[in-house]
């Protein structure tokens, strides 16, 4: 501890006391905080999102455009030999396949018909996972039912679950949808589940319903705000999972009819001629991996972002 | 303790009970004529095939069929496939098949842990840097696209590549590489995933600063502490890991033609070889429950924080 | 330097000592130019509020900052070796643990949950002397013993989820003082414990240190224990040592406004029915540069100086030193005017009168109230047979330790835990177990509750506007939105805060605006009956005053009733009218304020009153401690009783017990 004055001119004037200001009192210097403005903020400052959010939204804005404008029929199979098995060229950019359909086309469609039944099942998965997770995170009496139930379901392996159900009711887009989305909410409504236990035990809850707040504002401002990050990454999650899905029954025999455009059929029936003419396999093969992985990295990346302990 | 492992056999029987039964129930849903293969159907008449199905038992009513089952299965007799392999026993049919299955699953289970563990550590080693975003890159690619997809390129390409076998041959050592590498390339990703998460959680805990503060070099502290609580969590899923190799992957089996029963079950489901697809569910139900139980016993030992004398 | 009233020599120096850490491309400095002596045998409190950075000074002595934090600037010496310039982690391995240890603060988590506590003490003895196991393993179970742990061997095999809190920080002290080091540095080692168990601990490291001469550098914000261990102590303020003195000289003698103000805010120090003295705002953002003196923007005596030149260290006495421009000889004129008026303030305050409890009218009853909670298979009660009144008007204080069930009754009487056993009537109502919807709801109209921890209870996705507004939309006590936003600024200005943050999300308020907001929530409907579970223990020092001195003001103001739930006797003195203290579900003595203080009857409320640290050395070093054991009671036959042993003083006791407590009367 030593002594430091300095020797520098003070001017004694300034030792006289200061009026007090209340507000500089109360400065704690955080600028203006909003929690979605962060979480966007963080969301897109990683280049790589950013790259992979304009690529998804490009090639889905495609898929829904390119049937409109293109007059192409994706199902026209061409009766001359030499139009079969054409590599990629000016005319038919991915190539035709072994009936001489326009790849290009075909992964189009495919892509809009895979990314909508995906589409739909991330939605039923998510949506009814999340009420039902809010009724058995809500009810305590329910946890020994629920609980059995996530076991029966998630007991019978997933694949297995789906060839039974897809092959038992013949396969169309409703069928293989019956047959995913009737599995995955169990899984999102634990998962939900378990984040509304925590929401409805918290102090913030429990001052609200000090307060009398009714329950459904309980529902809209306390925890719908709180898990809707959740939704958004579980739903994103969702759709690599329901896509793989649709490849594999396709592999296993119980997928769509070939009629059917999806990726799923592109791919399979693909694989058929692999060894002859990869590309009809390889290029929507890709556009595939481009859609799964992206919505992967984007559903995880969103969740980081969400966390407010990442927020700056 | 005795109480709550008798409640817990209890409960698992249960839930094996209700699985079986659904499955058992929903195979009777199928046409009749699914029990024929496509040349029977041609040349039997009608008259015939009725009177198989009566021999087999077939038109009795489902409850008839179930207690009949039961009570085979408590004298040891599987019954005989119907018509993947017609006439043959079961158990002759899965004595022939799991060994092979086994062997494989085994192995890759084997190279799951010490790989996938050794990546998860060498995430969380350079965490944030290279061999983070290398493994990060790896889990990604595994877990977002579909594996079917990539399974195959590494059939195609990989085999051609290292001049490996391209098909399964039990008598070539050399092509169990590939099967067995494809096998392990989830449970790595799952092993590391986890692995690292746990670790990075333990990491910031105040123990681990308190050991470090004891003047423990961190390798030390790694070793003794972060490595140590980070795998309580993972040992949960070890005995249904073990449990499962001899239930195979369908992908890889028919990929690579192993004579395993990966595929069983899916070729069983679509000859609607009931008798089959019956004794297969029940094995996974006990496998899958038995699994969680022996998981919990597990932990129970390894963690001294947790005793079975009441629920978690 | 010279030994400045020191009696040892010096082994620990640390020179403008400055630390920065980096949080996603911004810098904060956490230590700003720090300067600190260690000398043999002595020990040295470190005071300062939550970011004051005393906890990473002290990390930095053993090399333990964090990731992204690093020393850039400045020297850390110890016996003359310059560490500050240590780089690998081998050369700090010599000194860490084995030369200065360090003992943290929460010892529910300081220990690893699945090893042995014997492994994790034998551990540090193998690896720093290289001593074999068998051998370790003895030294070990020694030190337990040490410590004060009964039946040392078996316990060396338990795991820490089979002790204590209490036991478990003797375990973590005596992993710490395996090596023998030189300097133990204690972080707040008794704040996550009850006040009779942070008694006894704070005894044992002084047995410890007088046995083993070693330094202790205690990091805390309570000036209790400062006052009772501390021979020294540093006051520590964003991020610099603004005060240094012994003792005494603090205590009684300080002259840093900021310390100054620290002791003047104690509850201890305060008078009845008038405000306590609060230090007004908020501890200053690290992430910006200061310019002054730190403290300034809150010192409403602040001088023009302060703003704009950092004050250098003055030396006041000869041990004495204090970093403000009040010691400067210009500043005397304005010195002596602030002494003059602080003489003058303190003649003015009398007491207020007691509250007059005849012809009060109830307006609560809890009668022979049971929670019971289930744990798996097991039901245990969290509340066990419990009775009291509430008095319109009055605040009743409900004092006990973690796990004694307080939080419990208060949630019972708010119908949070609706499945209880007994009555509550509110203004002659039940109102516990099944009542009619619309009753409920206007209950909750009446009876509010303020929560512990200011940072959890507000919702974080909402603006203060419709935090504060919530109660108004549930009863719809507004005209129209005007008429609701001038309701909502109205309560702003009277809890003390501008309108401007009305439209701000929680996330941006320091703890102590966050409780205001949090206040403002639970009275812009005007209840009768406020429940304030703990309402201040999770804020700072500096900041509890003010929400100390909001209570009572509204309060007054709007005539409310509180149920006051805390564990801290010297704030309930303060703010209490009534006093009971519960202890394992069961309410063992409830009496006036200062009856109960000036005679406690109950063996656990005698343990509780003379564990509660006073800020005044004086005092903690002549203090006895009381300790209770719950078998002293012997209730297998005559079993006790909730009786009033004199007017308005209740008691639990059996028939035996009452006769003795008469006699002492």
């Amino acid at each position: 501890m030593e002594n430091t004055e300095k020797n520098i001119s003070l001017n004694p004037l300034k030792f006289r006391a200061k009026v007090f200001d209340q507000i500089a009192s109360e400065d704690t210097g955080y600028s203006n905080y909003s929690y979605w403005r962060s979480t966007f903020r963080t969301f897109f400052k990683n280049k790589a999102v950013m790259v992979l959010v304009i690529l998804i939204v490009a090639i889905i804005v495609m898929s829904f455009v390119y049937p409109i404008i293109s007059d192409i029929d994706p199902n026209k199979v061409a009766l001359k030999r030499k139009e079969w098995n054409q590599r990629p060229s000016w005319e038919h950019w991915f190539g035709t396949d072994t009936l001489g359909r326009d790849i290009w086309t075909r992964s189009w469609y495919g892509v809009r018909n895979s990314f909508l039944l995906a589409f739909c099942i991330a939605l039923s998965d998510v949506g009814i996972g999340m009420i039902v997770g809010a009724i058995w995170g809500y009810n305590k009496k329910l946890d020994p039912i629920m609980i059995e139930i996530y076991n029966v379901i998630t007991n019978i392996p997933s694949t297995v679950y789906l060839v039974l159900l897809a092959y038992i009711m013949n396969t169309s887009y409703l069928t293989l949808f019956i047959s995913m989305a009737s599995r995955g909410w169990i899984v999102e409504a634990r998962f939900f589940r378990n984040r509304i236990l925590s929401i409805r035990d918290s102090e913030y809850n429990m001052a609200s319903r000090c307060l009398g707040t009714p329950m459904r504002r309980i529902a809209t401002k306390n925890i719908i705000p709180h898990i809707i990050s959740l939704i958004i990454m579980e739903a994103a999650l969702c759709i690599p999972y329901s896509i793989g899905s649709e490849v594999f029954l396709g592999f296993v025999g119980v997928g769509l009819p070939v009629e059917a455009i999806t990726l799923g059929n592109i791919v399979n029936q693909g694989r058929a001629s692999f060894t002859l003419h990869p590309y009809q396999m390889l290029l929507p093969t890709i556009i595939l991996c481009i859609i799964t992985v992206a919505f992967y990295v984007i559903g995880n990346k969103f969740a980081d972002a969400s966390d407010p302990r990442n927020h700056v | 303790m005795g109480k709550y492992i008798l409640k817990r056999t209890l409960n698992s029987i249960l839930t094996v009970a209700i699985v079986f039964v659904a499955v058992f129930m929903l195979l009777r849903l199928m046409p009749l004529s699914g029990y024929f293969p496509q040349e029977m159907l041609k040349e039997t008449d009608e008259a015939t095939r009725m009177t198989y199905l009566r021999n087999q038992g077939l038109l009795d009513h489902p409850l008839v069929q179930l207690g009949r089952f039961v009570k085979n299965l408590f004298k040891g007799d599987l019954g005989r496939s119907l018509t993947v392999y017609p006439k043959v026993p079961i158990s002759t049919l899965l004595k022939e098949k799991i060994p092979v299955t086994a062997a494989f699953g085994f192995a890759s289970m084997l190279l799951g842990i010490v790989l996938g563990l050794s990546l998860g550590m060498l995430m969380v080693r350079y965490k944030d840097r290279w061999g983070d975003r290398l493994g990060t890159g790896y889990i990604l690619a595994v877990r977002a696209i579909p594996s079917l997809i990539y399974l195959f390129f590494i059939q195609v390409w990989v085999s051609l590549w290292l001049n490996l076998p391209m098909v399964f041959d039990k008598d070539i050592p050399s092509s169990w590489i590939l099967p067995v590498i494809c096998l392990s390339l989830g449970s790595i990703a799952w092993y590391a995933l986890w692995l690292r998460r746990f670790m990075v959680d333990e990491e910031n805990k105040d123990y681990v600063k308190f050991a470090l503060v004891k003047g423990l070099p961190k390798k030390e502290v790694w070793r003794r502490h972060i490595f140590k609580n980070a795998i309580i969590p993972l040992v949960i899923y070890l005995p249904s890991d073990l449990l499962f190799i001899i239930s195979g992957s369908l992908v890889i089996e028919t990929l690579y033609a192993i004579p395993g029963t990966g595929g069983l079950l899916t070729t069983a489901i679509k000859n609607q070889d009931n008798n089959l697809v019956q004794i297969i569910v029940l094995m996974y139900a006990v496998l899958s429950v038995l699994g969680v139980f022996l998981g919990d016993l597990l932990v129970a030992a390894v963690d001294p924080r947790i005793t079975l004398t009441e629920d978690k | 330097m010279q030994n400045n009233g020191h009696i040892g020599p010096c082994i620990f120096s640390a020179k403008d000592v400055e630390i920065q850490f980096n949080l996603r491309g911004k810098t904060l400095t956490a230590v700003r130019k720090a300067s600190l002596d260690l000398y043999e045998g002595e020990t040295l409190a470190i005071v300062g509020e939550s970011g004051s950075g005393k906890s990473v000074f002290t990390k930095s002595f053993i090399g333990m900052l964090d990731k992204n934090g690093s020393v850039t600037g400045g020297s850390l010496s110890y016996r003359g070796e310059e560490i500050s310039k240590y780089t690998t982690e081998k050369e700090w391995l010599h000194i860490r643990g084995k030369k200065i240890a360090m003992v943290f603060q929460d010892p529910m988590t300081s220990l690893n949950p699945v090893r042995t506590i014997g492994e994790q003490i034998t551990e540090v003895i193998t690896w720093h002397f290289g001593t074999p196991h068998a051998q370790a393993k003895q030294e070990a179970i020694e030190l337990l013993r040490k410590v004060g742990i009964q039946d040392a061997e078996t316990r060396y095999k338990q795991y820490p989820h089979e002790f204590s809190g209490g036991m478990r920080q003797r375990v973590v002290i005596a992993t710490a003082i395996a090596c023998r080091p030189e300097i133990l540095i204690c972080d707040e080692p008794t704040t996550a414990l009850d006040v009779t168990v942070q008694a006894q601990i704070l005894n044992l490291i002084r047995e410890l240190q007088r046995e083993m001469k070693m330094t202790v550098v205690y990091i805390t914000h309570d000036l209790g224990v400062v006052a009772n261990v501390a021979d020294w102590v540093a006051v520590m303020y964003a991020g610099q040592i603004v005060e240094y003195g012994t003792v005494r000289e603090i205590f009684s003698e300080a002259v840093h406004p900021y310390t100054k103000a620290l002791l003047q805010s104690m509850p201890q120090l305060g008078v009845k029915g008038h405000d306590l003295y609060s230090i007004q705002g908020t501890p200053p953002n690290l992430f910006k540069e200061i310019q002054g003196d730190a403290f300034a923007p809150r010192n409403p005596d602040a001088m023009e100086i302060d703003f704009e030149e950092e004050p250098p260290m003055f030396q006041v006495s000869d041990t004495h030193f204090a970093k403000t421009w009040l010691m400067h000889p210009y500043a005397d004129e304005h010195r002596q005017e602030l002494e003059k008026r602080a003489a003058q303030q303190k003649e003015q305050q009398k007491p207020a009168q007691p509250f007059q409890y005849e012809g009060a009218e109830k307006l609560l009853e809890v009668k022979a109230l049971t929670v019971k909670f289930k744990l798996g298979d097991r039901e245990f009660k969290a509340v066990d047979n419990v009775s009291f009144d509430i008095f319109k008007g009055e605040t009743l204080s409900l004092v006990g330790e973690s796990g004694s069930g307080k939080t419990t009754i208060g949630r019972a009487i708010l119908r949070i835990y609706n499945k209880v056993d007994g009555s509550i009537l509110f203004k002659g109502e039940k109102i516990n177990g099944k009542i009619d919807r619309k009753k409920a709801k206007d209950l909750h109209m009446q009876m509010q509750m303020i929560f512990q921890d200011p940072m959890a209870s507000l919702n974080e996705r909402a603006k203060v506007d419709y935090i504060i507004s919530e109660g108004l939309y549930n009863y719809h006590l507004f005209d129209n939105k005007e008429d609701r936003l001038a309701k909502v600024e109205k309560i702003m200005g009277e809890v003390g805060l501008s309108s401007d943050f009305s439209s701000r999300f929680p996330h941006e308020f320091s703890g102590g605006q966050r409780q205001r907001i949090g206040i403002a929530r639970s009275l812009v409907m005007n209840p009768d009956f406020v429940v304030a579970d703990e309402p201040i223990s999770a804020l700072d020092v500096s900041i509890r005053a003010q929400v100390i001195n909001l209570l009572n003001k509204m309060k007054r103001e709007r005539s409310l009733t509180y149920l006051f739930i805390a564990h801290d006797l010297s704030v309930v003195r303060f703010i209490s009218d009534r006093i009971a203290v519960i202890n394992k579900g069961r309410i063992v003595e409830l009496a006036e304020c200062e009856e109960l203080f000036r005679h406690p009857l109950h063996p656990y409320t005698k343990a509780l009153l003379s564990a509660v640290p006073y800020p005044d050395p004086d005092v903690e070093r002549s203090k006895q401690l009381i300790s209770y054991d719950p078998s002293m009671h012997d209730y297998s036959v005559d079993k006790p009783v909730w009786t009033e042993i004199l007017p308005g003083h209740f008691i639990l006791a059996n028939q035996q017990e009452l006769d003795a407590y008469r006699q002492e009367l």
